[in-house]
């Protein structure tokens, strides 16, 4: 029988329109390696989170080392001798490697730089790795800060380590560095957690491995006595529901085609979005869809590549080319990007079509107001007056005056960057219906989207980036959740 | 409808604090002292500050489009004594002068938006570097001297009356004042500099060409900060280096008072009016009643504060008020 480090029981944690983690037990082991599998938003990060005391579960208990708390703070969790590797890196630029390792950690009365060269050294001999202590953080590449972050766990001597996509940074060798240092910490009894998209990895690296899906535990297996197949087939497990809307109208000719756009990165993508069409675009987190999408709409630079916008070949430079040629974005971050939240409805509603509506610089305040009322009408946005200020209205109906912003500009061709993202499910089905309506009235939407359910219901076609890469396309027979995550883990 | 409703009057109030402070300042002082509300003394402040409250304007429009400019004081020295050359040493016909001084006010104003946007640095600290070459190019145009004896019709500019008895600066000031206002409120690119200092990056989404805007917006400010100059030369009547900077401050102070965010996004041109026109109330009653010079300063920095504090204060209560319900 192993020894049970660390166990939760009935963790739940609630965030606004979503519930996170339901009811979730799991338990860790002594030494083992432990791989957490699931989608995004299956609730991984928020567990990692609960168990490092980052935030507090609404309910259910940790037990660690066979104590049990029911709120765990940082530095509660830091002393039973838990230590996180974030996704985000946790560094001070402007310190030395040796200074972010000993950080929090005080030796004599004052600063004692050459007891944190030592120990920074210590640890990097212990891990194999040949980094100058001396070295500032911000001198360092990326994928050489995420050793010191690795470095900074482990110098904390950690009996349970977590690691969040430790190996997104690294290169194949690094990763096989990295590999070699969990397995000489599993040897000396630390368990390790290590989550990561990379099925290879965890085939390579992990003892057991727990299943998670939409902040449910699924089961845990272990490793060896398992594949792929079962452990996709376990993430997917879910049925659609089938209340999206219908379809609603013949897909038309092509009105946007994408010939080997190129970014800042390496790749190159291309595809064909018709009229009346919902194109689905899956991906993995950092798999480049937002990426695309801005650079096909003028946000970002691309350097090289088409964009054949009915026919025609257009160049986009700026946003206000791609609204000329009549594509629209809602991105992926309402608050930040997508709308000005300090001013009115009917000032947002406009402002990307302010020019046209004004006459000649004068500002036209009765069409404003004409066109701000139509779309609260049209889309029922739930508000006093347009003039109410849009941080007061919920995230489903801020995300209806982006839309309304963005459908002033007479846009043909919509890119929707994360439709529903953090809105509650009500407000979800008011933006299906939405997009459906749009589609049936002719526009081509090009979809981007994270939610597994929601890309399979809305879709008419899904493509499927990887890495910066197009690694496949999917038409509505041969939809299905497995065949979408093997394409954006990239397996064949 | 008649009935006045409580919840009515009291954001009223905290719209216009500002406004109901200038009252309270005027009659303050009125009561203190009984040379301060003469027609006299009441026309003196309006001659006194109608030149920063045309800088101000133009630093208004920097401010709410999400920038700040620190170089305007050398701004003005450096348009100031260009012009004075014009007129005095090159021998140009004063409006001639005057047009070249305004085009320079614009060229400098240009240059700080230019520099913000190739060098990908907050205004705030392009204007630090740029206030600084500012007034070493002030002190080589001038020669290091003062250029005595501006011309008359130069002169009217500042210390003129039309009818008799409206001061020309005033004059100046208003049209100011007005057409800030205007382009504000009434233009499509009014709206784009709120919407560049509130979010640049939705409205660089929503199609705006906001690097266009933020050079737009620089040389408005230029512009005016030139026109601010004329008048503050005009009145002085004699051209030196030194005359012109520390305005910068007090416009960012008045700027401040009247509601303009630190943040951009946020502020109105009366707002900025009233504000200019407390401070200098402020320190012309002190004068009025005898106090000291530092000791008005004391007094000018803990308004600043207070109002600072009192805005925050309000919306940090109005944001609990959301929480609760």
């Amino acid at each position: 029988m192993k020894e049970t480090v660390l166990s939760t029981k009935n963790i739940t944690k609630r965030y606004p329109g979503v519930v996170a983690l339901n009811r979730f037990s799991i338990d860790f082991h002594k030494g083992e390696v432990h791989a957490l599998l699931g989608e995004n938003g299956a609730g991984k990060s928020t567990l990692i989170k609960i168990i490092a005391g980052a935030v507090q579960a609404d309910d259910g208990t940790i037990e660690i080392n066979g104590k049990s708390f029911r709120k765990l703070d940082p530095l509660h969790a830091k002393k039973n001798g838990i230590e996180v590797i974030y996704q985000e890196f946790n560094l001070v630029d402007s310190l030395s490697v040796a200074e972010n390792i000993c950080l929090g950690e005080r030796h004599g009365k004052f600063v004692d730089h050459a007891w944190m060269a030592k120990k920074a050294s210590e640890v990097f001999a212990r891990m194999g790795v040949d980094i100058d202590p001396e070295a500032l953080v911000s001198e360092l590449p990326t994928s050489r800060q995420q050793l010191v972050e690795i470095a900074k766990a482990v110098s904390k001597d950690a009996k349970i380590l977590i690691m969040d996509e430790p190996s997104a940074p690294l290169s194949v060798s690094e990763v096989e560095k990295l590999f070699q240092i969990i397995r000489t910490l599993k040897e000396s009894g630390v368990t390790v957690i290590y989550i990561s998209h990379r099925m290879d990895e965890i085939f390579e690296i992990s003892d057991r491995v727990t299943v998670m899906r939409d902040g449910l535990y699924v089961e845990t297996l272990e490793t060896a006595k398992t594949d792929r197949k079962r452990l996709i087939q376990l993430m997917v497990g879910r049925e659609i529901s089938d209340t999206y809307p219908s379809k609603r109208c013949e897909i038309g000719e092509v009105v946007l085609e994408i010939n080997g756009l190129t970014g800042s990165g390496d790749t190159e993508v291309s595809f064909r979005l018709h009229k009346g069409e919902i194109l689905g675009l899956a991906g993995l987190i950092g798999a480049g869809r937002t990426e695309l999408a801005r650079m096909i709409y003028g946000a970002d630079k691309s350097e090289s590549g088409e964009i054949i916008v009915k026919g025609q070949r257009v160049k986009i430079h700026l946003p206000s080319d791609a609204i000329r040629h009549g594509i629209g974005l809602i991105p992926e971050d309402r608050k930040q990007q997508g709308c000005f939240l300090e001013k009115p409805i009917a000032w947002n509603a406009t402002i990307a079509n302010l020019r046209k509506i004004s006459r000649g610089i004068l500002l036209d305040r009765k069409r404003e107001k004409e066109q701000a009322e139509h779309y609260v009408g049209l889309f029922s946005i739930k508000t006093p007056s347009i003039q109410q200020l849009v941080k007061n209205l919920s995230g489903g109906n801020q995300q209806k005056v982006v839309l309304a912003k963005t459908l002033a500009t007479n846009s043909d061709i919509l890119i929707f960057d994360e439709p529903t993202r953090g809105i509650d499910v009500g407000a979800k089905q008011e933006i299906y219906e939405l997009m459906a309506k749009l589609s049936g009235e002719g526009k081509a939407i090009l979809m981007i989207t994270s939610d597994m359910a929601e890309l399979l219901g809305m879709s008419d076609r899904i493509i499927v980036l990887s890495g910066g890469r197009l690694t496949g396309e999917l038409t509505k027979e041969e939809f299905s959740q497995v065949r979408v995550l093997e394409l954006a883990s990239n397996i064949h | 409808m008649k009935t006045i409703n409580k919840d009515r009057i009291l954001p009223l109030l905290k719209k216009y604090v500002i406004f109901f402070v200038l009252i309270g300042l005027m009659i303050l002082f009125s009561i203190l002292t009984p040379y301060f509300l003469t027609v006299q003394n009441i026309t003196n402040i309006f001659v006194q500050q109608s030149y920063v409250i045309i800088a101000a304007v133009g630093l208004a429009f920097v401010m709410i489009g999400g920038g700040m400019d620190l170089s305007i004081g050398w701004q003005m020295s450096l348009v100031g004594v260009v012009t004075a050359t014009l007129m005095k040493n090159v021998g140009l016909p004063v409006p001639v002068a005057v047009l070249i001084g305004c085009m320079l006010g614009i060229v400098l104003g240009l240059f700080n938006g230019f520099m913000a946007i190739t060098l990908k640095v907050h205004p705030l600290i392009v204007t630090l570097g740029t206030l600084t070459a500012y007034q070493g190019l002030s002190y080589i145009a001038a020669n290091q001297s003062v250029i005595l004896n501006l011309p008359p019709s130069f002169k009217y500019l500042g210390q003129g009356y039309v009818f008799g008895f409206i001061p020309v600066g005033v004059i100046l000031m208003l049209i100011v004042v007005g057409t800030g206002s205007f382009i504000l409120n009434k233009t499509y690119f009014g709206r784009y500099v709120y919407a560049n200092g509130s979010n640049e990056e939705a409205a660089h989404l929503a199609g705006i060409d906001v690097r266009k805007t933020r050079l737009m917006i620089f040389a408005l400010c230029g512009f005016f900060v030139a026109l601010a100059s004329m008048v503050l030369f005009a009145r002085t009547g004699s051209a030196a280096p030194s005359t012109g900077p520390g305005t910068e401050f007090t416009c960012m102070t008045a700027a401040v008072l009247g509601g303009v965010s630190f943040k951009g996004g946020e502020g109105k041109m009366w707002g900025v009016v009233t504000g200019v026109l407390i401070l200098g109330i402020l320190s012309n009653g002190m004068q009025l009643i005898g106090m000291g010079t530092y000791a008005q300063f004391i007094v000018r920095g803990g308004v600043l504060l207070a109002a600072v504090g009192f805005d925050t204060y309000q919306k940090a209560s109005a944001a609990k008020v959301k929480k609760m319900v």
